[in-house]
């Protein structure tokens, strides 16, 4: 089982490396794809299963299917993977960085506090993540009325940016 | 440091970097900033449950309610750029320059 935290916490630095080296746009939204879903098990592992299940449906279900919409306007006819010189440079100047850093920072209880420590031999109905979100709708319920009305000013702000000049706002590129 | 927390703060120091360390086009340098947010989101989200502090656990929602703000404001000056510059590469931004 730590294993698997292992793995999936190697697997995260590495889509942020594919991300940060900065290929073609189309690979660099399905490296956050993927670091989406390998973040997803991370916190699913350490007991929060209804904040993965929020990053899958709103983060990776939401706002990474606009960014792989919105890809089509960063089209090009040769697209930079991975594989080509200057980002290949990039992403090895990353793991050089990482792996001194790995160097730097060990040690102590570095490669023994991996895995969350709790009774899993009972199963519980009311989680931690679960309960504290549901503190939104009664405790925090002027927060959730300030991000509703941020998000309704940002339709707002989205809509008058995309104006322009003329030829108002819902048309194609 | 204990794994969770390198991994967390590498995530991010690499997102920014790659956020600085743009190349060509404005999109991949608004999908470093998304993965700057994500990581936010999974720091938050293992804090709250590494402390045992369930009442945390409202921020890594109410984070991800304002990433998706700024997202699309990101995404609608892309679009914005894209329709009187025609495409989105930074070389082509340079009404500035002297």
């Amino acid at each position: 089982m730590s294993y698997m935290m292992s793995v999936l916490l190697v697997g995260l630095v590495l889509g942020f490396i594919a991300v940060a080296s900065n290929p073609s746009p189309y690979f660099a939204a399905l490296g956050l794809v993927f670091v989406a879903g390998v973040g997803c098990g991370v916190v699913a592992c350490w007991g929060g299963s209804f904040l993965s299940l929020v990053l899958f449906l709103i983060y990776l279900g939401g706002m990474l299917v606009v960014f792989a919409y919105s890809a089509a306007l960063a089209a090009e006819q040769y697209p930079e993977s991975w594989f080509s010189w200057p980002v290949l440079v990039q992403a090895v100047f990353y793991s050089v960085v990482v792996l001194v850093a790995l160097v730097y920072l060990e040690g102590g209880w570095f490669f023994f506090s991996v895995m969350p420590a709790e009774d899993a031999d009972k199963f519980f109905l009311f989680r931690a993540d679960i309960s504290g979100v549901a503190l939104m709708y009664s405790s925090g319920c002027w927060m959730l009325l300030l991000s509703a009305w941020a998000l309704l000013l940002s339709l707002f702000v989205v809509l008058e940016l995309t104006r322009g000049l003329e030829r108002g706002t819902l048309r194609a590129v | 440091m204990t794994p969770t927390l390198f991994t967390l703060s590498l995530c991010f120091t690499l997102a920014l970097t790659g956020l600085s360390f743009h190349r060509t086009h404005l999109l991949s340098a608004l999908l470093c900033l998304e993965g700057m947010m994500l990581s936010l989101y999974l720091a938050l989200s293992l804090w709250t449950l590494q402390l045992d502090s369930p009442a945390f656990s409202l921020s890594p929602m109410l984070l991800l309610a304002f990433s998706a703000c700024e997202a699309g404001i990101g995404l609608a000056l892309l679009v914005a750029t894209s329709r009187t510059h025609g495409t989105d590469r930074l070389q082509a931004m340079n009404i500035l320059q002297c």
